[in-house]
This record gives structure tokens, sequence and C-alpha cells, in this order.
């Protein structure tokens, strides 16, 4: 007896509130099937392929076993973890440390210092590229080599020697674009409810006590977040070899993104850089993966 | 009122879907943008209303090959539909930076223009991707007699022509004028005679003063950061016995003694402190910002429009504008010739670019590429030609231009106009025998392996023997011990 009003009840849901709801996330499963799930379909479909507009010849697993046998690949990938390790931790640290320096600011001067710390998130890669290059100048008047003159040190070739060209694309990254992880580490850190901050007080605690008991543990998921994407994104990176290398010297700086990027638009081998770009997803993959498995065990979301 | 909310945002919703496939989908009809044209020619494709002119539109996407090039295209379109009033010229101007991405993207989506100004040097990259307009049934006998049989040699691959050349581009180097004459060197007999290294690196070392502040002047300094590495190493090699990366029977020519040779002396002027130390890192417009200020006698590398903008800087300064380059002083630009190496001939680098024909994903009809070529004619001869090139300070390549340009006046150096002209006859003769799979080959083995050395050669990581090793295997790797010259 109980059971046709229900029957009755979900046709009225679908009929109703429910259509719409599938009518409205069409829009989103729209644009997801079109710009997200079909590109990785085509491209794993082309990586198996000779690509041409005209039409591509199907050459079985050739893409990926170039790849695997390319030197250079290699290389770019090693060039990308060396660049990953060296910013992705320090853009953590400089982030955090900042978000604890604005954090017993006025609520005006906060959202100040946000503002300015996003500034460069908002700026024109292209734009701050061009500033870079200018204070990476080679000659004895550009402005970092002014700066270790102070010091007694001779002007280098920042960007055109394999010694210092990865240290200045990493330099770069240490000194912008940690706007979003300030947002983020400041949100999460005014979550803190008080009252763990008063106990503290009440214990005695010093900063640094406070910071090492209360401030690290709250702020483990936003960290592992922060440092999941940041990973992501590191590997991920093309535009700073891209304007201010061009991958050399010596491909010194190519990283697998460029590298990518130059098959496929450089060469037109959309095959290779579809099967490459597939390793790459893979590897990222797998380090995140690895991230979650080992960093977020204890995490409480 | 919550009901008329629904109904409007599902509305909303369906059109954002609809719009974002109906983008998709019309991509794929316009497939090949040219052969169906908007004006309705769709049907024509057949090949029935050849003789009644049907109405056709033809696309061009052009770069601004010179400072008032995009201003005329308007009056170019009108010019054209006046001429052939069943045709329709549609010019989308791009600037170089975008040039070759938007013309890529058009192409890998199969989709490209009807024409695109581009390097000679691309052809062979979209003759493999099967995207060029063969139009050598189309353009009739009295258009290729217009044409310089050499530059249009340019714009050839195989047996088949795939546009019309614009203009060659003899690439250099050129001098202050009163620092070679205080370094003692006879400029006129160089530009006439030319020189060899010896003789050009003493003249360098002579150029290299040190100024009271500290600072260097240098004897030479040729852009080589990034993309313009390419262009020091193959200026240098063409005068090195090596016109081409390939020999006339298609082996690797740089794997020769003589690029070592070359490797060596590029070395030695950076050793000897005739070129900075720093060269690796400089790009073209800083050399050209340090031959401006004078801190440079030759600089490299040098284009005839050169002159023009250094009279342009003289100007300012004379007139006492803020807009003349920072710290610049009078300069009098001289055309010089590169010096040859390890006694081989003289031969130009040359640059052709030129009005490249495309194709559709649809074979295009014979009309519509008839029609093309008209379209491509008109824009690369008779005035259309003449005023570009002149005002590049180019020399014409048709005869239709050099009859137009008779009556156009150019502030051209006398001295410079002669040499530019004999280096002009010197240019490296074009070579469309070259497979385009070794030319690909090619593109990537200088990509990967060569400018990535020669970065790490100038910035004195590694010597020119081990920048020749890496070369060598690499080249042995690509084309085998065969394919390449082994002397």
């Amino acid at each position: 007896m109980a059971q046709p009003p229900r029957i009755t009840t979900r046709k009225r849901k679908i009929k109703g509130d429910g259509a719409w709801a599938y009518a409205f996330i069409a829009v989103a499963l729209v644009v997801y099937a079109m710009f997200t799930a079909y590109p990785v379909v085509s491209a794993f479909i082309i990586s198996f392929q000779d690509y041409k507009p005209l039409g591509s010849t199907f050459i079985g697993l050739d893409n990926y076993k170039d790849t695997f046998g390319d030197s250079l690949f290699w290389k770019s990938v090693r060039n990308t973890v060396v660049y990953t390790v060296l910013t992705v931790p320090v853009a953590l640290i400089l982030s955090f440390a900042v978000s604890i320096l604005i954090l017993p600011l006025k609520k005006w001067l906060q959202t100040t210092f946000k503002a300015v710390y996003y500034l460069p998130v908002v700026a024109s890669g292209v734009a701050m590229s061009v500033v870079w290059l200018w204070i990476f100048d080679p000659l004895p008047s550009g402005i970092l080599n002014q700066f270790i003159g102070w010091f007694g040190m001779d002007n280098r070739n920042w960007l055109g020697t394999s010694a210092t060209s990865m240290f200045s694309l990493v330099l770069m990254a240490w000194l912008s674009s940690h706007g979003t992880s300030i947002i983020i580490y400041l949100a999460a850190l005014l979550g803190i409810d008080n009252s763990y901050y008063e106990a503290a007080d009440l214990d005695g605690a010093s900063f640094f006590q406070k910071l090492r008991y209360i401030v690290i543990p709250f702020l483990k998921p936003t960290t592992l977040f922060l440092f999941v994407t940041g990973i992501i994104g590191s590997f991920q990176v093309f535009q700073n070899a891209y304007l201010m290398t061009g991958g050399g010297p010596d491909n010194a700086t190519t990283m697998v993104g460029l590298l990518i990027f130059n098959n496929a638009f450089k060469y037109f081998e959309f095959g290779k850089a579809a099967a490459q770009s597939l390793i790459l997803a893979l590897i990222i993959a797998i380090v995140s993966f690895v991230q979650f498995k080992f960093a977020g065990k204890d995490v409480e979301y | 009122m919550k009901k008329k909310a629904h109904v409007l945002a599902s509305i909303l919703a369906l059109s954002v879907s609809m719009t974002a496939l109906a983008a998709c989908s019309s991509n794929n009809d316009n497939g090949n943008s040219g052969s169906a044209s908007p004006s309705g020619s769709a049907g024509s494709s057949g090949s029935a209303s050849a003789s009644t002119g049907a109405k056709d539109t033809i696309t061009a996407l052009l770069p601004p090959v010179s400072a008032n090039f995009q201003n005329n295209f308007e009056q170019m379109e009108k010019d054209f539909n006046a001429m052939y009033p069943n045709l329709t010229l549609k010019i989308e101007p791009a600037s170089w930076e975008d040039m070759t991405q938007k013309l890529d993207t058009q192409v890998n989506a199969g989709s490209p223009p009807d024409i695109a100004f581009i390097g000679s040097d691309g052809i062979s990259k979209y003759v493999q991707q099967g995207m060029l307009m063969d139009i050598s049934s189309a353009a009739t006998p009295d258009m290729i007699a217009d044409y310089d049989p050499a530059p249009l040699g340019y714009m050839k691959n195989g047996d088949g022509l795939y546009g019309f050349p614009a203009y060659v581009s003899v690439q250099s180097i050129g001098g202050n004028k009163k620092m070679l004459e205080d370094a003692g060197v006879d400029w006129k007999s160089v530009q006439k005679n030319g020189w060899t290294y010896d003789e050009f690196r003493q003249a360098i070392q002579k150029g290299t003063v040190k100024n009271g502040d500290g600072s260097t002047r240098y004897g030479f300094v040729f852009a080589t950061s990034g993309v313009t590495s390419k262009d020091y190493l193959n200026i240098l090699v063409k005068n090195a016995g090596m016109p081409n990366a390939f020999t006339t029977d298609h082996k690797f020519a740089y794997t020769s003694k003589n690029f070592l040779e070359v490797l060596k002396d590029i070395r030695q002027m950076i050793d000897d402190g005739s070129m900075p130390k720093e060269i690796s890192s400089i790009d073209a417009g800083k050399r050209w910002n340090m031959f401006l200020t004078g801190q440079t006698m030759i600089t490299g590398k040098g284009l005839a429009t050169f002159e023009n903008s250094a009279k342009q800087n003289n100007a300012k300064l004379k007139a006492n504008d803020g807009s003349a380059v920072a710290g610049s002083i009078p300069v009098d630009y001289v055309v010089l010739p590169v010096p040859t190496f390890a006694g081989q001939p003289a031969v130009s680098q040359a640059a052709v670019d030129g009005y490249v024909t495309f194709r559709g994903k649809k074979e295009p009809t014979e009309e519509h590429k008839a029609n093309v070529v008209k379209a491509a004619y008109f824009l690369d001869s008779g005035k259309n030609m003449a005023q570009t090139n002149n005002e590049l300070f180019l020399g014409q390549i048709t005869k239709s231009a050099r009859d137009a340009a008779a009556s156009m006046t150019t502030d051209r150096d006398p001295d410079n106009l002669a040499a530019e002209t004999l280096l002009e006859s010197k240019a490296a003769p074009a070579r469309p025998d070259i497979p385009t799979d070794l030319g690909a080959k090619e593109i990537k083995l200088e990509d990967e392996v060569i400018v990535p050395k020669f970065q790490a050669l100038l910035a004195g990581e590694i010597s020119p023997q081990d920048m020749y090793d890496a070369v060598k295997k690499a080249a042995i790797d690509t084309y085998g011990a065969d394919g390449v010259v082994q002397d």
C-alpha cells in the first residue's frame, strides 16, 4: 500500500525541479564534453597517429617509442623536476610567511596587501617577462648586474649561460605570483577560531609554539591543496621558458610544456605532442597520487 | 514569476549550448573557406560557370610588411574588385607576432586563408602538411614572365609553384661610417671587393675601443639571442662553402670541416674581445640600440631598411625630437658584405618572402585557383609591389613594379644601393629540389641541436670542436653516415 504514492512523488520530481536541474547542468556538461572530454579523447587518438589536416595515418605506438627514446624529452623532464623542486616549496614558505605577516593588520591594510600581492597574477605574463628580461640584461648596465656589482661581482649573462639560466627562471618564480596562495592562506588563517590562541596564551605559549601547534596543523589541508596544485602547475610550466629563454641555452631550460608546444606548433608533430602530453598527465597523476597517499594521510577536511 | 525565471534560464542555457555546438560544426563546414565562398559560389564548385565569371571570395592574411602597407588594405580591396567585379578580396590584417600562430591554427584546422604573406622557408613545412595550393597550372605565362626567375625559384618546391615572391631581402652586416674610417677600414673597397675573415677580424679588433668610463665600444655585435642565433650561423656558413644545409646531391653539409672552421672563428672573435662575452643574450633590439648609441662599429644582421631607420633617427636628433633613441648619436649606415671563410666564395643569405597560396580540406576548383592567382598577382606586382618595396628600400622583382617605381623617389645612398645590388647578385640560389622530409628533419635538427649547442658555444660553455662533434653525431643519427658530408 505504501509503494504507489512513492512512485508518483518521484515522477513529479523529474517532471518539475529535476527536469530543470538536468536542463541547467546540460550547459556545464556540454562545455565539459566539448572543451575537456573531447580534447582528451581526441589527444589519445591522435597520439597513435601521424597527424595531417587532410587525413592522418595510424602508426601504432611509434610516437610513444620515439618519445621514450628521445634524450631531449628526458632532459626536459629533468629540467621540469628541478624547476618544481626549487620553486614550489619556496613559494609555499614565502606565501605562508607573507600571510602570517599580513594577518595581524587592520582589515583595510590586509586588503591592500592582498591586492598588491595579487597584482602580478592579473598582469599579463608577457609584460612581466619584458620587465624580467630588463632585470636580467646581461651587460654591466643591467639592473641585476648593477645590484651584484655593489658586492664587487662581475656582470653575469643570466639567461644566456646554462649555469644561471635555470636559476634566473627560478628567481623569477620566487619573486612573483604568490598572490593566489597568499589569499588562500589568509582565508584559512582567518578561519582558525580565536579560542585556540586564547587558550595558548593562557598556557603561556610563545609565537613560534602557537605557529607549531595551532597554525601549521590547522593549515595542513590548505598547504596540501596548494602543494598539489603548485606541483601540477609547475609541471605544466611553459610561459616563462618560452618567453624568457626559448628553452636555451643548450636546452638547459626546455621544460616538458615547451617541448610539447614546439612539437605541436613548430614542427606540426601533433601525434608526438599528444603522446608527450598524455605522458605528462600520467606523471602528474602519479605525483599527485603519491602526495595524497603520504602527505594527505592525517589531513581532516 | 518563478516559472518565468525557469523558462528564461533554460532558454539561456540552451542558447549557450547551441552556440558552442554551432561554433564547432561551422568550423567543419568551412573546411575550405576558399572554394566554397560565402558569396555563393558553393554551387559552382563543379566547373560549369568558369567562363561566366562566377562570384568568388579570396581571403588573405597579411602582416604589416611595410609601415604603410596595412593602411592600404581597403583601397587594395576596392581596386581589386574594380578590376574583377565578380571577385571579392577579403584581407585580414595580422601583426608579425600573430602571423605564424594565426596561420598555423587555421592550417591545422584545415581552413587556412587562400593567401598568406610568409617567408619562403616556410613553404616546405606546409607542403609536407599537404596544405599548399600548387598554382603552376593557374598562373598565366604573362604573370610568370613578369617575375625575376631567381626569387620565383624560392616559391617552388619540387615541381610545384606555391605563390609569388614579394622581395629579396639580403641579410648582411652594416657599419658606422665614421668608426670604420677611424679604424682605417676602406669600406668602399670592402663593399666592392668583399673581405676575408682575417681582414674582418683585424678591422673589428681596431674598432674595439675602451671608453673612458670603463665601458667598451665593440668592433662587432650580432644579435644571437633566441631565434636570431639561427641567422648568425646561417649567414656566416653561406660564406664558408655551404650555401645550403644540403649539397646538390642532398647530403647534409654542416658536417664539413669548413663548418668547424667557422665555429672556431666565431669563438675567436669573442675571445679577442671584439664581440661582447654576453653576446648570446643580445637580441635584435638590443644590438640595434647598441649601434645607434655608438657602442658598436659593425652590427648584424643588417637589412637594407636599416639605412632608413638610421636616417630617421638622425633627423630626429637634428630636430631635437624627444622620440630619438635615448643616448643615440648621428650614424651613417654603411652596407657591408659578410666576410668569407676558409677561402670560399661569397654567397649572400637572401630572405625571400611572398604571397603563398593555401588550400582547404576540399580540393580547390580550377576556377578558384585562377581567382586566387589573380589576387596574389594583384597584391604582388605593379603599383602595390613598387610602393611596398620602395618603403622597405628593397629592389623590385617584377618588370611591372619596376615600371611603376620609375616615378617614385627614394632617399637611398648610392654606395649602399650598389653594394646591396651586388649582394643580391650573389644570393644563394633557391633549392626547390630538397625533398620536404629532408627539409623537415633539418629544421628539427637545427632547433634541437644546432641552435642550443651554438648558444652554449657563444656562452663559452663548450668548445667549437664539442659543438661540431655534437652536430655531426646528431646529423649521422638523422641522415645516416652516407647522408652527410664527410671531408
